[in-house]
C-alpha cells in the first residue's frame, strides 16, 4: 500500500497541502462492527417487515457515511509547513517536530502523525491556526535514521473510519553514541587567550555580561542583573590562556563503538563544565570551541563516524 | 482536566440506561432491574463513589458463574433462548454483565452496540408514533457516545459531541427517507421467531354474563376503519367478531367441533369497501361487517359455516387488511341437518322458565319469523332494563335475566334471546363484535373502541338465511345511534370523561389519533407493495424491484453528491491567494523595465532596484511594494484593501 502510494504520488516538497487525491480512507475495527450492527438491524427490519427498525437502520447507515465524509474532511486541506528534527543519544527518543497549518474555519482535531516505527502523536490544529506535532522516535542504532515518509491520519470525529495520507519527504534523525566510558579525559592544553568561557576556573578574569542563549546553565545567569530588570544575562570570564582539550579518536583504545562512546562521554562532560574542547576523528576534525551548536556538531561527527554520510 | 476515559464510560452507560428504559413493559422486570442496577453500579464506580474489584481469577470465576446462572434463569422463564422476548432478556442480562466487567474504551463501544440492539428489540416490540421521538433520542445519544468514546484527546466536550452527531444525523435523514422509500424489500420472512408473552385483550371466543360489560369502560381503540366511499349508516355498523355456537346455560363458547357445511349465499346490494387497522389482541379474531365477499388476505381464514374471519396466527402487532363486505345476503340453500342440530343444541335442565316461555310462544306463532318477532316484542314490553350492573347471575342465567332481575347488558339479552330461539328449535347463535364507533373528522376514519364491544344474535329464518337480530336494540334503542359513553356517561374514567366532554381536547385527541393513524398507514405499514405503488405514481407502468434499485441508486448518488459538496466547502479548497497573484502580475509588468525579481529579493529591495532603472516610477513602485508587504505580512487583510491593491496593480502602466 505504502509503496503503491509512493509510486502514485511521487516525492513531495515542503510545504505540502493535503489534497483530496492523496487521502486514503478505510473503516476501523469499530467501523466494521458498526457496519455489522447496521446489517443485522437491516436483516431484522426486512425479516419482520418492521418499518421503524428499517428507518432507524437507514438513519444509522447514513450517519456512518456522514462519519466517513467528516473524517475525510478533517484531513483534507491540512498544510504541512515544516519538519524539524531533534537528535538524541542511542537508546533515547529523537523527535520530529511537524508544523501543521489549518486555513479552514473549522478546527482539525485529533490529527495523528507518525513515521515508521514511531507511536502516533496526536495534535489538534485550531481553525486558521497552526500547531506542532511532536513525533518521538526511539533510536536503536548509532548513525542516521532516515525518515522518508510521514503518515498523517485521523479517525476524528467518530472513530469509525481512519483517513490517512503519506507525505514523502527526506528527513533524518541522528543517533549519537551513548556517553559511556571511564577513561580519563586527555589533559588540557593552553591556547590563545582571547576566548571566553562561561565557567570560572580560578585564574580567569571577568569578561562582562552577554545575552542568555539557550543551553546556558542557570548557574551562570547574572541573577542580580535580572533582578534589576536588565533581562537574562550571563556572566562570562576570560582566561589569560584559556584551557582547552582535543578529544582524539586515535588515542582512545578499544573497539570502534566503545571509543565513540568514550568520546561522547568526554564531550558531554566537557560541555557540562563549560569547557572548550575539540574533536579529531579519522579524516575529520572539529576545532576547539564551546556551546550547544559545537556540542551538536561534535556528537553528529561521532554519530556519522564510519558511515558514507557527509557530516 | 477532564477525565476523558471516565467521560467515555459515562456516555456509554447513559445510552445503555436509555435503551433499557425503552424496553419498560416489553421485557421481564427482573431483567430490566438487573440491567439498571449494573448501570448504576458502573456510574458509581466511574464517579469514584465505589471501588471496582480487582480483576482476579476469583472475580472472573464468579462472573462466569453469575453469567451461567442468568442465562439459565432466562431459559427457564421463557422455556427457550430462541425468540424475540428471550433474546431481548438475554441481551439485557449480557449488557449488564458487560458493564460490570468493563474496563477499556472498547468495552464502552460494545455497551453502545448492545444499547442499539436493545433499541432494535424495542422497535420490534412496538412501532407506535409516540415512541419514535424516544427512539431518535437514543440513536442521537448513541452517536454522540460513539464520538466521545473515539475522542482520546478530550477535545470534544459532550455538548460538542451532541451537536456534531445531531448534524451528522440531520444530514443522514434524506438518505434514510430515500432508502425507506426505495430500498428493495422482500415479502416474507427469512427466519421466524416466536413472539408473545403478552396478555390477550378485547373479545374472546367465550361470553359469560358480564364479560362484555368488562370491556365497556375500556377507552382503548380496538381497531380503526377507513371507508372507501361513504360510511354505511350507523345502525349497520355491526363488526362481526367471534361467533359463539355452544351454550351451557351460563356461557356461550365457540366450539370448533361444531363445524358443518354452510349454506350458499347470494350477495345483495352494493359492496362496502374498507380498510381495518387492528390493534394487537394476541388472539386470532378479526372483525368485518356482515358478510365478506372474499377472504382479505392469504394468512386469514373464514369459517364457511358462520363466516367467522380469523388470522392464522394471533395478532401480536398492529395489522391492516382491506375488506369488501355485503350488508345483505340471502341463502339459496337450506341449513344442513348437521348445522340445524349444532345450532339448536341446549342443555336440557337449564333455564326452565325461559324454555317453557319459548315453547309456548312458538306454539302460538305461525312461523319461525313470527316467533322471532314475538320474542323481540316480549323483550321490549316486559320492563327489561339496559344496565352495566345487572347484579348476580345464577347457573340459570337466562331465567335470572328475564324473570328475576330484569336487568342486563347486551351480552345478557343476546344470550337470552338466542337461548329462547334454540329452545323452540329455531337455529340461532350469539355473535360478539363491535357496534358503531367514533368518527374522527381529522383523519376521516372511524375509531372503534373496546367500549363499543357488543353482542347480538343471528337467527336462521327459512328463505332469507342467517338474520341479524339485536335484542338490545329493542331494550335500549338509543344504543344503536349513540356510543356507549353518551348512553352511560358514568362509565368513563375521570380523565377520559374530561377529554370526551371538552370540545378542544376532543379535537386534539382526534388530531393525535389521526397522526397515529397516518403513521400506521403510511410509515409502519409501508411495504414492498407500497413501494411499487409509489413507483406507479411516478409513471412507471409495471414496476418491479429493478426499478426500485434504479430509484435507490439515483437517490444514493444524489445524496452522496450533496453531502460531499456540503462538507467539502471551506475545507478542501485552498483559498486563492489574491494578494500573491496581484503581486506576481505587477512583477511581470515590471519585468519589461528591470531584470526580474530574484528568489531571495524582498519586495522593498526589488522596488528600490526597479526605481534605479526608472526613477520616474520609483515612488509609485515603492508605494506598491509597501502595500504588498503590509497586506502580506500584516494582520488580516480586509477584502477592500485587497481589492484596492488589485486595482492599483491593474492601473500600473509601464
Amino acid at each position: 500500500m505504502a509503496a503503491w502510494a509512493r509510486r502514485r504520488q511521487g516525492d513531495d516538497q515542503l510545504p505540502v497541502t493535503i489534497a483530496t487525491r492523496r487521502v486514503y480512507i478505510l473503516p476501523t475495527r469499530a467501523g466494521l462492527a458498526f457496519a455489522a450492527l447496521a446489517f443485522v438491524m437491516l436483516a431484522a427490519g426486512l425479516n419482520y417487515a418492521n418499518s421503524i427498525a428499517l428507518l432507524l437502520t437507514f438513519l444509522l447507515a447514513g450517519f456512518g457515511m456522514i462519519a466517513m465524509h467528516l473524517t475525510h474532511r478533517n484531513l483534507v486541506g491540512v498544510n504541512l509547513r515544516a519538519v524539524a528534527s531533534i537528535d538524541a543519544f542511542v537508546g533515547e527518543h529523537g523527535r520530529l517536530l511537524l508544523t501543521l497549518d489549518n486555513a479552514a474555519d473549522t478546527a482539525r482535531i485529533g490529527l495523528d502523525c507518525e513515521v515508521e516505527g514511531s507511536p502516533r502523536a496526536a495534535v489538534d490544529v485550531p481553525a486558521r491556526g497552526s500547531a506542532r506535532a511532536d513525533v518521538s522516535l526511539s533510536l536503536q542504532r548509532r548513525g542516521r535514521l532516515a525518515v522518508d515518509r510521514i503518515k498523517l491520519s485521523t479517525a476524528f470525529p467518530f472513530g469509525l473510519f481512519r483517513a490517512w495520507t503519506y507525505v514523502h519527504l527526506q528527513a533524518s534523525l541522528l543517533a549519537w553514541p551513548v556517553p559511556r566510558g571511564r577513561r580519563e579525559a586527555p589533559p588540557e592544553t593552553a591556547s590563545g587567550g582571547s576566548a571566553t568561557a562561561l565557567h570560572r576556573a580560578g585564574d580567569e578574569e571577568w569578561a562582562g555580561l552577554r545575552e542568555f542563549r539557550s543551553g546556558d546553565s542557570p548557574r551562570q545567569v547574572a541573577w542580580g542583573a535580572y533582578a534589576r530588570g536588565r533581562g537574562l544575562l550571563v556572566k562570562t570570564y576570560q582566561s589569560p590562556a584559556a584551557h582547552q582539550r582535543t578529544f582524539d579518536f586515535a588515542t582512545v583504545p578499544g573497539e570502534v563503538e566503545q571509543r565513540l562512546e568514550q568520546l561522547s562521554a568526554w564531550i558531554v562532560a566537557a560541555h557540562a563544565r563549560g569547557e572548550r574542547y575539540g574533536l579529531r576523528l579519522a579524516g575529520h576534525s572539529v576545532s576547539p570551541d564551546g556551546g550547544n551548536e559545537h556540542r551538536a556538531r561534535c556528537l553528529n561527527g561521532l554519530a556519522l563516524h564510519g558511515t558514507p554520510d557527509p557530516w | 482536566m477532564v477525565n476523558v476515559a471516565a467521560r467515555s464510560h459515562i456516555a456509554a452507560t447513559l445510552v445503555f440506561i436509555a435503551s433499557v428504559l425503552l424496553l419498560y413493559g416489553k421485557a421481564p422486570a427482573w431483567c430490566l432491574v438487573i440491567a439498571l442496577a449494573a448501570a448504576t453500579w458502573r456510574l458509581l464506580v466511574v464517579g469514584g463513589r465505589l471501588k471496582a474489584p480487582k480483576t482476579r481469577t476469583g472475580v472472573r470465576f464468579l462472573l462466569g458463574v453469575v453469567t451461567a446462572m442468568l442465562v439459565i434463569a432466562v431459559a427457564i422463564s421463557f422455556r427457550t433462548l430462541n425468540g424475540l422476548a428471550a433474546g431481548t432478556a438475554l441481551l439485557l442480562v449480557m449488557g449488564a454483565l458487560k458493564l460490570v466487567e468493563a474496563r477499556l474504551r472498547r468495552d464502552d463501544g460494545i455497551v453502545v452496540g448492545v444499547a442499539l440492539f436493545l433499541l432494535l428489540a424495542a422497535t420490534l416490540a412496538t412501532q407506535s408514533l409516540v415512541n419514535v421521538p424516544l427512539y431518535l433520542l437514543v440513536v442521537w445519544g448513541a452517536c454522540a457516545a460513539i464520538a466521545i468514546i473515539a475522542d482520546r484527546g478530550g477535545a470534544l466536550s459532550p455538548r460538542a459531541a451532541l451537536r456534531l452527531s445531531a448534524r451528522a444525523l440531520a444530514m443522514a435523514i434524506p438518505l434514510a427517507i430515500a432508502c425507506f422509500l426505495f430500498f428493495p424489500r422482500f415479502g416474507g420472512q427469512f427466519w421466524a421467531m416466536q413472539r408473545g408473552g403478552q396478555g390477550t385483550t378485547g373479545l374472546s371466543d367465550e361470553m359469560s354474563p358480564g364479560s362484555i360489560s368488562k370491556l365497556a369502560n375500556e377507552y382503548d381503540p380496538a381497531f380503526r376503519v377507513r371507508f372507501d366511499g361513504d360510511m354505511p349508516p350507523r345502525a349497520a355498523l355491526y363488526f362481526r367478531g367471534p361467533v359463539l355456537n355452544a351454550f351451557d346455560g351460563l356461557t356461550w363458547r365457540r366450539e370448533r367441533s361444531k363445524y358443518y357445511t354452510g349454506p350458499q349465499l347470494v350477495m345483495l346490494g352494493e359492496p362496502v369497501r374498507y380498510r381495518v387497522t387492528l390493534e394487537p389482541t394476541n388472539q386470532p379474531w378479526l372483525f368485518s361487517l356482515d358478510t365478506l365477499a372474499r377472504v382479505p388476505r392469504r394468512d386469514m381464514f373464514m369459517a364457511p359455516h358462520d363466516r367467522q374471519l380469523s388470522a392464522s396466527e394471533p395478532v401480536t402487532s398492529t395489522m391492516s387488511y382491506d375488506a369488501v363486505s355485503h350488508l345483505a345476503t340471502r341463502a339459496v340453500t337450506s341449513l344442513s341437518d348437521l348445522g340445524r342440530r349444532h345450532e339448536t343444541t341446549l342443555p336440557l335442565e337449564r333455564n326452565p322458565r325461559a324454555r317453557a316461555l319459548a315453547m309456548q310462544m312458538r306454539a302460538q306463532s305461525a312461523s319461525d319469523a313470527e316467533f322471532a318477532r314475538a320474542v323481540l316484542a316480549w323483550f321490549r314490553d316486559n320492563g327489561l332494563e339496559y344496565t352495566l350492573e345487572p347484579g348476580v347471575t345464577t347457573v340459570d342465567s337466562v331465567d335470572t335475566t328475564l324473570f328475576d332481575s330484569k336487568r342486563g347488558f347486551c351480552g345478557h339479552f343476546a344470550s337470552s334471546y338466542a337461548m329462547m330461539m334454540r329452545a323452540a328449535g329455531v337455529p340461532a347463535h350469539v355473535v360478539t363484535g363491535y357496534l358503531g364507533g367514533e368518527w374522527n373528522p381529522v383523519g376521516g376514519y372511524l375509531i372503534v373502541r373496546q367500549s363499543d364491544a357488543h353482542a347480538w344474535t343471528e337467527v336462521w329464518l327459512e328463505g332469507s338465511g342467517w338474520t341479524r337480530i339485536d335484542p338490545t336494540a329493542v331494550v335500549a334503542p338509543e344504543r344503536l345511534e349513540r356510543g356507549i359513553f353518551d348512553l352511560l356517561p358514568d362509565l368513563l374514567p375521570a380523565t377520559s370523561s374530561f377529554l370526551h366532554n371538552n370540545a378542544f381536547l376532543f379535537h386534539l385527541e382526534h388530531l393525535w389519533d389521526g397522526a397515529n393513524q397516518w403513521w400506521q398507514e403510511r410509515v409502519v405499514e409501508f411495504n414492498a407493495h407500497s413501494q411499487l405503488d409509489l413507483l406507479r405514481k411516478f409513471g412507471i407502468d409495471s414496476p418491479d424491484w429493478r426499478h426500485l434499485g434504479w430509484a435507490f441508486a439515483a437517490g444514493l448518488t444524489a445524496w452522496i453528491a450533496w453531502v460531499s459538496l456540503t462538507l467539502r466547502r471551506g475545507v478542501a479548497r485552498v483559498k486563492p491567494d489574491r494578494i500573491g497573484r496581484a503581486w506576481l502580475h505587477a512583477t511581470r509588468k515590471l519585468a519589461r523595465v528591470a531584470p526580474p525579481r530574484t528568489a531571495a529579493e524582498g519586495p522593498m529591495a526589488y522596488a528600490r532596484r526597479v526605481g534605479e532603472h526608472r526613477p520616474d516610477l520609483a515612488e509609485r513602485i515603492s508605494a506598491l511594494a509597501t502595500r504588498y508587504a503590509t497586506l502580506r505580512f500584516g494582520r488580516d487583510a480586509s477584502h477592500q484593501d485587497i481589492a484596492a491593491f488589485e486595482r492599483e496593480v491593474r492601473n500600473l502602466a509601464v
